[in-house]
């Protein structure tokens, strides 16, 4: 008996412990204190938000993470190795005829510049991953900025009215991505703000993502802004306009069918929509890009700023990394004397496009070749091999951005002149409804403005082996070339075979296969409705 | 009439008192309580020594058994004990001896030697939220004491059990104070931490970070190991718990005053060409960089390394203050100096302790406190790297350099610039870089158990503590210090802070009794713990380009426990004992917040069965055998089920119309639920030849399920392309043994050994989307690796290229075994070699003593580890003779290799070394004076010298075996050989 009580007491003083006790266990509901941290739910409250998070999604064509420019949320390899300007930069160009990185040992710059990439490639994981992460962005702009939450979080008619712009650039963006993955991988994970977060995806071949980003570019061209009626840095129906004609001009090498007359007729709507050459070839690649005369050929920047946009992207990349191991020229250039010591080189085929004399004063022949040999038979020796000098971190009324390693100087992703040359093409590859005369005066216009000598040419001079060359001429290292090789026939197969190509060092013939790219390995794994590409 | 049969009246007799007495006259009556309740009876007088040695001991407990009657030894071992009578029986107890009852008789004045053989039954054991006894054990728990400690240069407290548990690995580099990576087991986790949890005398801490606690405070370890003991600590017990109990006050006065000074020297380098010999080898194979050539012969690695003096005081006082309060009171001055030039590691710490009890023992009180302040100079141990690299035939000095008198490389145009790319001037860089920071540590907890009065079978304990640390960190360099390009004549200047708070509570009730051959232990209990975190950093205020000002402060982590334990003892032979414990953490949202955990141990002690008890051989055989299932959540993001976004910092904008934004991005999400961690285990302890020899043998497997690791999800369905995730399992299988001999055990002649020995075995069972995992990223390309995890290998297995060798057994440049036979030499012909963990490691230590003299030595082995030697795979290739625009130097190693381009060979096995090793940790002899002076009753003073990192044997071809950063040797900081000499004062 005695111990029946003992016992009651224990359990009584238990059960008051434990009740005093159990509230703390609200304490597990923590919030992040962070000062760049918010819940969702707070960031809301605040009108602006809609903005920033928009800002977000263009953000990640040109940052890597939020933390500066070694920060990145694209986990599995460096920071750099995952900034889309510069990935696109490397599939586009690197893998091509126009371009050598020294480092090898930077993992995957050796296996893309030598053509022998396989699905373990990082450069592959981190445009794989970025550019998804660009959808995922975009579709969570989506979600968070229906009718209806929108009605929840009380926002004003005014910033509604703005939303409804903003969202047809968040599926402008997106449609940017998917192009993209349909270009290199032939696939993508196809998810759209209707699908929950860490849903597993399935899986878009390249005929669906063609139907998909054409029928998304078509249903938001009403809500986008006008063309050079928006803020610098903000994409216009102009980008719309241009990811179509590419599509478009691409179609046969993308679904089979030649579509050459929609191409034509959206570089029309571009032509149409007020854009103009700027007056140097060279400010399309100045630090002050965003304010000289480049400000009205650059349909589409990727924004980088040595203040407020560090990033290893593109721009930086090509400006340090042109820097000659002998030369030292990097102050001239807005960087540090040394650069990266040499970092990119010049394959001859390049530079053979620019040997006849006429091109001797064009202002797109920026190659430095004194003291050095054309040939590179050492991809390690940064003595060996011409350098370009075409990006710059100067601006066009003189002096130089605010930091010597990262550049103010803006990505041209979409500019005029392509459009331009995609006219011409367009028309030669049987598009209808180009006006002869437009198109002669449009390829001229290029010469003019290069001050090439050669500036009268007739429409008999322009050809398709003629755009294939000028295009180089005009849009080296701006990340087209292997589109441009894969649309010409020369990229794969043996009859162009340049320095490296299919690592010789003479170049050798590349399988057809490798006109895309394998789905990386890691992304393969985690979703099994992609399936791998032939040959990998 | 007793005090707990009776407890009313003594009270109000108490408060009489109280009332009609001054306060310290109360405080004496706390103390004399036993004179209120005790029949006046005899007073039995004696002294306490011990067996072997004939010493007196000090402080040792004694009880008059069945009562709370007490009292302890003084100094000289001298106890008299008021009110006793004959047939009392008096119980004598002392950490590390056994425990010995004494039946009064007739004689009043006693001499009682206490017996210290190697492994004692009775010895107290503190386990998680209470203590047991050897002999109650029943699970995998070893307790390591002042005597058993690794003895030598000791710094951080972890090193004083370093080798001398089966199955814990401790790696310390040789940076002064650093930390340790502290393995038990090997780790149960793939992606979330693999640390022990440590509790300092019922605090658990955050990490494993000792280097702030004096390891002189230390009274002794407990290392739990199996999951019976660590499901007590359920949500953080996975990877084992290490225990440690500081020296608490004592009613005897004492004073120990410690001193030790040390002179540390690093012997070894790594070859590489001296002046005169690259000179010839730049004209051979560079020649057009031969007018770079210099004229000096400088070795860069003796330019950058130095020889220390390190000394250490400790002071500590123990005795009883207000006559009524247990104190000890410790201070150590640490001044450590590094290896490398300009390294310092200065520590003062205070410990103060005080252990009161009142109301006959019922209340105890236990409070303590330490302070510490660390204050640090940082050496870049990447200038290691910097001084293989630099160039040879350049002096370090160069009178006409603009840079502080320091030579740097300038360019050859004339009236050269400094060149932008290239290896450093290493003692430049170490001179000229003042990266200093001030680390402020207090920590500590209050603790009270109350035995009720009214039911005295139950204690309630309640435990508060706190960790804080205040590190305020400042860097400098002088605007001639070409550190960084972007910053040339602008040198750099900033400072940082960061802090932490750590705070528990925690609450148990105990009960304890006997019913009949059944004894029983029941215990309840709560636990709570928080954890905040804050800091900034100023960037270089000199550089108005740098990043600025940043700051960040951690997410809140909040750990919530409920925990239950029952042992039940059945005739002293049969022990069961079941753990249970329920956790929430913060780090899951509420859905999976909620864990539990718990495990169940029987042990049979077979040598107290009749058909073994009067065995002469066999004198302690107890079987065990446990289950029990931990939680981990701890090392991954705690935020991860929130619907968070976050902005970009200052750099990380984005510009519309020229106009920054703040861009917003949403942060990863995914939600977690914990990871479970089942531990299988059969163990035995044996005791031979009254327990001259005695040890213990365990087998055990381990099995992880849902282990929390960051790995890849479906590209666009995240805000990432990998976030952590519950995925696979890990497999760790292992077999420890451990042998203690008291070889000689005479009065003037002891001998003692341990050894201790472990297999251990680490698998991924399971890897969620059966893809590979590539890690461990090396220097000599950007994000390039050798290792990788996969299904049915251990973690980290390298992941390499196996090198092709020539006819004379040369190996091939960039050639390698085409595994998969396509033709082509790609990632699909990787191969997987080895591993960094060991197959078996073992420890060896000697204590022998004769007379006063007394030596120890400690040896250290480790069998089947693998290392991969980045500093040869990076740098022992001719190409990096040009280092960008100037020249470098390179390893000797490259002689062996012929090898020329970094980027051909780096991922090749060659580079891949077996690192088993064997190692004397240190040894040290000593000589003891009794009395020197004879003025005091008692005294000693102890004179030794000794040697830290005596030797070290293996094939390894890097500097330290050891020193690989989960498997991959690049730049890390070389332990010095120590020469050490010291003396220890007691009064």
């Amino acid at each position: 008996m005695k111990k029946i009580i003992k016992i009651e007491k224990i359990v009584m003083l238990f059960l008051i412990l434990m009740v005093g006790l159990a509230s703390c266990t609200k304490d597990l509901d923590i919030t992040p204190q962070d000062d760049q941290d918010l819940l969702g739910e707070d960031f809301f409250t605040n009108d602006v938000a809609y903005k920033e998070l928009l800002a977000g999604v263009y953000a990640n064509l040109s940052l890597t993470g939020v933390d500066g420019p070694g920060s990145s949320f694209i986990q599995g390899l460096d920071a750099g190795t995952s900034q889309f300007g510069r990935v696109l930069l490397y599939l586009q160009t690197l893998s091509a005829d126009q371009m050598i990185w020294s480092y090898e040992n930077d993992p995957g710059t050796r296996e893309i510049q030598r053509n022998i990439w396989n699905a373990d490639d990082p450069i592959l994981l981190g445009m794989f991953g970025r550019t998804h992460a660009t959808i995922a962005f975009a579709n969570n702009f989506l979600r968070e900025t229906t009718a209806d939450k929108l009605a929840e979080k009380n926002v004003s008619d005014a910033t509604k009215n703005e939303i409804v712009t903003y969202r047809a650039e968040a599926r402008l963006l997106r449609a940017l991505s998917y192009y993209y993955m349909m270009d290199l991988f032939g696939q993508a994970n196809f998810t759209t703000e209707n699908d929950a977060i860490n849903a597993q995806p399935i899986a878009y071949n390249r005929q669906q993502l063609f139907d998909y980003i054409e029928s998304e570019l078509l249903a938001i061209e009403g809500d986008l802004s006008e063309p050079m009626a928006v803020e610098h840095g903000r994409a216009s129906k102009g980008v719309a306009w241009m990811i179509l004609a590419k599509i478009y001009l691409n179609a046969e090498v993308y679904i089979g069918e030649p579509k050459y007359t929609e191409a034509l007729d959206n570089c029309k709507k571009i032509i149409a929509g007020g854009y103009s050459l700027a007056t140097n070839y060279l400010h399309n690649f100045m630090a002050d890009n965003n304010t000289n005369s480049a400000a009205n050929e650059i349909i589409f920047p990727l924004i980088s700023d040595g203040t407020y946009v560090q990033n290893y992207g593109p721009t930086t990349v090509m400006i340090n990394g042109s820097v000659g191991s002998i030369e030292t020229n990097g102050a001239a250039l807005g960087v540090s004397a040394g650069g990266w010591g040499g970092a990119l080189r010049l394959r001859k085929e390049f530079v053979e496009l620019f040997d006849a004399s006429i091109f001797n004063a064009d202002t797109r022949n920026t190659i430095i070749s004194e003291g050095r040999s054309r040939e590179i038979t050492d991809i390690s020796d940064q003595d060996q091999g011409f350098i370009l000098e075409k990006y710059s971190n100067a601006n066009s009324t003189g002096g130089f951005g605010v930091d010597q390693t990262f550049v103010d100087t803006d990505f041209p992703l979409f500019r005029l002149a392509d459009v331009y040359l995609m006219y011409a093409e367009a028309h030669l590859r049987g598009g209808s409804g180009a006006n002869p005369t437009d198109l002669v005066n449009y390829i001229n216009q290029l010469r003019t403005r290069a001050n090439n000598p050669q500036d009268n040419l007739t429409i008999s001079d322009i050809t398709l082996d003629f755009i294939i060359d000028e295009r180089a001429r005009e849009l080296h290292w701006e990340a087209h070339r292997r589109q441009d090789l894969i649309r010409f026939g020369r990229y794969t197969g043996g009859n162009y075979n340049w320095v490296w190509k299919g690592n010789g060092t003479n170049g050798i013939s590349l399988p057809d296969f490798r006109k895309i790219y394998p789905i990386p390995a890691a992304s393969l794994a985690i979703n099994p409705s992609l399936t791998q590409n032939d040959g990998y | 009439m007793n005090l707990l049969l009776n407890p009313k009246s003594n009270l109000q007799l108490l408060f009489n008192k109280l009332y009609m007495k001054k306060f310290k006259l109360f405080l004496i009556g706390i103390l004399l309580t036993s004179s209120f309740t005790m029949f006046a009876q005899q007073t039995i007088k004696g002294v306490v020594k011990e067996k072997t040695t004939g010493q007196p001991l000090p402080g040792v407990s004694i009880i008059v058994k069945g009562t709370t009657t007490g009292t302890q030894t003084d100094f000289d071992g001298n106890f008299s004990l008021d009110k006793v009578k004959t047939g009392d029986i008096l119980l004598f107890q002392y950490l590390g001896f056994a425990n010995k009852e004494i039946t009064i008789g007739t004689n009043f004045n006693i001499t009682v030697q206490l017996d210290e053989s190697a492994e004692q039954l009775d010895e107290i054991i503190v386990v998680g939220y209470g203590t047991t006894t050897v002999k109650d054990a029943t699970g995998s728990v070893e307790a390591i004491t002042a005597k058993e400690m690794t003895k030598g240069n000791i710094v951080t407290a972890e090193n004083l059990i370093s080798g001398r548990v089966a199955g814990v690995n401790i790696t310390t580099s040789g940076a002064p104070g650093s930390g340790s990576e502290i393995r038990i087991r090997g780790g149960s986790s793939l992606g979330a931490s693999n640390d022990p949890l440590i509790v300092i005398d019922g605090l658990p801490l955050s990490g494993v970070d000792l280097n702030s606690i004096n390891p002189n405070d230390i009274e002794s370890f407990s290392v739990l190991k199996d999951a019976s003991a660590t499901a007590i600590y359920g949500a953080r017990g996975a990877n084992g718990v290490i225990i440690i109990t500081t020296k608490k006050g004592r009613t005897e006065y004492s004073l120990d005053y410690d001193y030790q000074v040390g002179f540390g020297e690093i012997k070894d380098r790594i070859s590489v060409f001296d002046g005169d010999s690259f000179r010839q080898l730049v004209n051979q194979r560079m020649p057009s960089m031969a007018n770079l050539l210099g004229s000096a012969n400088t070795n860069w690695q003796d330019e950058v390394l130095q020889e220390s003096v390190s000394t250490q005081h400790n002071l500590s006082v123990r005795g009883q203050i207000f006559g009524f309060i247990p104190t000890r009171l410790s201070v150590n001055f640490s001044e450590i100096e590094g290896n490398i030039l300009t390294s310092q590691f200065d520590r003062n710490t205070v410990s103060l302790s005080m252990n009161p009890s009142f109301f006959d023992d019922h209340l105890k009180v236990s409070l303590n406190y330490n302070r510490a302040f660390v204050i640090e100079r940082f050496a870049d141990a990447g200038q290691i790297n910097a001084a293989l690299r630099y160039d040879p035939t350049q002096p370090v000095y160069d009178s006409t350099s603009p840079f502080g008198s320091f030579y740097q490389h300038i360019t050859r145009t004339p009236g050269g610039v400094l060149v932008d790319n290239g290896t450093r001037n290493p003692v430049a860089a170490l001179l000229q870089n003042d990266n200093r920071s001030n680390r402020f540590r207090q920590f500590g907890n209050l603790k009270i158990d109350y035995k009720l009065h009214f039911l005295p079978e139950v204690t309630a304990s309640v435990s508060a503590g706190f960790d804080q640390s205040v590190q305020d960190g400042t860097f400098f360099s002088p605007l001639t210090s070409p550190a960084n390009y972007t910053d040339l004549f602008i040198g750099g200047e900033g400072e940082y802070t960061n802090e932490s708070l750590n705070e528990n509570f925690n609450a148990t009730l105990n009960y304890i009794n006997t019913f009949g051959k059944w004894k029983t232990d029941v215990m309840v209990g709560y636990d709570y713990q928080s954890f905040d975190g804050n800091g900034n950093s100023s960037g270089n205020i000199r550089n108005p380009n740098d990043v600025g000002f940043t700051s960040y402060v951690n997410t809140p982590v909040v750990l919530v426990g409920f925990l239950a334990r029952t042992n039940l003892t059945f005739n002293e032979k049969y022990l069961l004992t079941l753990n249970y414990r329920r956790d929430g953490t913060s780090r899951f949202g509420p859905a999976n917040r909620w864990g539990n955990f718990g495990g169940a141990a029987l042990a049979w002690r077979m040598s107290d069965e009749d058909f073994l008890k009067d065995s002469k051989v066999i004198s302690e055989l107890k079987l065990r055998a446990s289950y029990g299932v931990n939680g981990q959540q701890d090392g991954i993001p705690g935020d991860l089920y929130l619907d968070r976004y976050r902005f970009g910092n200052q750099n990380s904008q984005y510009l519309f119309g020229g106009t920054p934004i703040q861009s917003t991005i949403p942060s990863p999400r995914s939600s977690l639920k914990w990871e479970n961690t089942a531990t299988f285990e059969l163990g035995v302890d044996y005791g031979l030849f009254d327990n001259r020899i005695s040890g213990s043998l365990n087998v055990y497997q381990k099995n992880s399920t849902d282990l929390l690791a960051n790995v890849a999800v479906a590209d666009g369905s995240n805000f990432t392309n990998r976030v952590t995730q519950n995925i696979g399992d890990l497999r760790v299988n292992g077999v420890e043994f451990a042998v203690n001999s008291d070889i000689i055990k005479t009065e003037d002649l002891n001998w003692n050994i341990n050894f201790n020995s472990a297999f251990l075995k680490r698998e991924i069972v399971d890897l969620g989307a059966d893809q590979d995992i590539l890690i461990g990223g090396i220097a000599g390309g950007t994000g390039r690796t050798v290792q990788l995890y996969r299904e049915g290998f251990a973690p980290f297995s390298f992941f390499q290229y196996k090198q092709l060798y020539d006819a004379y057994g040369a190996p091939i440049e960039g050639a390698y075994v085409d595994l998969n036979g396509d033709g082509n030499i790609d990632s699909s012909d990787l191969a997987i070699i080895g591993n960094p963990l060991p197959d078996f490691t073992f420890g060896f230590q000697s204590n022998f003593n004769y007379k006063n003299f007394d030596f120890a030595f400690n040896l250290r082995a480790s069998v089947g580890n693998y290392l991969y030697n980045n500093v040869n795979s990076s740098l022992a290739q001719y190409d990096l003779i040009q280092d960008n625009a100037v020249l470098g130097n390179i390893p000797t190693s490259v002689l062996n290799t012929n090898f020329n381009t970094t980027s051909d060979v780096i991922v090749s096995d060659i580079y891949l070394e077996n690192a088993s090793f064997l190692r004397m940790d240190n040894i040290t002899l000593g000589y003891t004076f009794d009395r020197p002076i004879k003025k005091f009753a008692s005294n000693s003073i102890r004179l030794w010298a000794g040697m830290q990192n005596v030797f070290t044997i293996t094939n390894y071809t890097g500097l330290d075996p050891e020193l690989g950063t989960g498997g991959i040797d690049n730049t890390n900081y070389p332990r010095p050989r120590t020469i050490l000499v010291g003396a220890n004062i007691k009064f």
